[in-house]
């Protein structure tokens, strides 16, 4: 493969993420066909050693999406995140896939409950706070003051669960990847081995 | 050894090498991917997700150095958290390698 083929295939692969990001990738590999012509070698063995262009742009891809997820936890990131993952190996989909799509699925269902239990809890408190909303009729002070007890409970319990969650969520998913870049990092050099 | 042992081995290894590599010296990148292809044979073109990533780890930091031919070149450089990782990525093999080894010594 000529240095040209391996760069366009390489931007091809990278199509999608951060411009800023590409460029820095791309100069990388255009840096390393220079230093490498330097010392006397062709095109053609420099673009072997460095391995198949589309499978190091999955890689990287797979990186800058892990990163993504770990800078801001949103449900978006972690689809994209996950679904770098899954860019490594396309086998994998078919096992993964049922996995992915049930802990997508318990993700967003714990998300809004936890968000529901802090809104209701502060409602509550804001019921209590303010004397003229009787809600629930309830008049008497012991009443109200257990209403905003309870209300500060639920807010606490939302955020220590959302916490928690978050934690949980977070390990999978680094398990995941460590899983991902154990398997996949060295397979160029098992390629090469095999030629 | 057998092939699959041989790649295993090195996948657990890469990190600690590269970190080694730099506690030596800053270095670039296709030197350290010239010197990772000849002692592990690892594919040179790999090193550049792997330096991406313990950028992002924190563990080594880039500055560029103007060159007299071409384009300034990036230099990686170990960070302090690099170098404490590398030492107890270094402890963690002595004690592997110490326990096969023993094992090793009971079966030959």
């Amino acid at each position: 493969m000529t240095r040209n083929e391996f760069m366009t295939r390489l931007r091809q692969g990278l199509v999608g993420l951060n411009p800023d990001y590409i460029r820095d990738v791309m100069n990388d590999y255009e840096s390393h066909f220079d230093d490498g012509r330097q010392s006397g070698r062709s095109e053609e063995e420099i673009s072997a050693a460095l391995g198949d262009p589309g499978r190091l742009a999955r890689e990287l891809r797979a990186e800058a999406g892990f990163q993504r997820w770990e800078n801001a936890r949103t449900p978006g990131n972690l689809v994209g995140a996950v679904l770098g993952l899954m860019g490594l190996a396309t086998i994998d989909i078919m096992f993964l896939f049922p996995f992915l799509c049930a802990m997508f699925g318990i993700f967003v269902g714990f998300s809004v409950a936890v968000l529901v239990m802090v809104v209701v809890g502060f409602a509550l408190i804001i019921g209590a706070l303010i004397p003229g909303l009787a809600w629930f009729g309830l008049t008497g002070g012991p009443e109200v003051l257990a209403m905003g007890l309870v209300g500060v409970g639920l807010v606490a319990l939302g955020v220590g669960l959302g916490a928690l969650f978050s934690m949980i969520v977070n390990f999978i998913v680094r398990g995941l990847v460590n899983y991902a870049r154990l398997h996949f990092r060295l397979i160029n050099t098992v390629a090469a081995q095999e030629v | 050894m057998s092939e699959s042992l041989q790649v295993q081995l090195k996948k657990g290894v890469l990190e600690m090498c590269v970190l080694a590599l730099l506690s030596n010296g800053d270095n670039y990148a296709y030197d350290i991917a010239s010197r990772m292809a000849d002692a592990v044979g690892m594919g040179e073109g790999t090193v550049y997700p792997l330096m991406r990533r313990m950028q992002n780890d924190g563990l080594v930091t880039t500055y560029l150095v103007e060159s007299a031919s071409g384009p300034p070149r990036k230099y990686y450089k170990l960070t302090k958290s690099g170098a404490l990782a590398l030492k107890s990525q270094i402890a963690d093999w002595k004690t592997f390698e110490g326990s096969v080894r023993k094992i090793l010594g009971e079966v030959a």
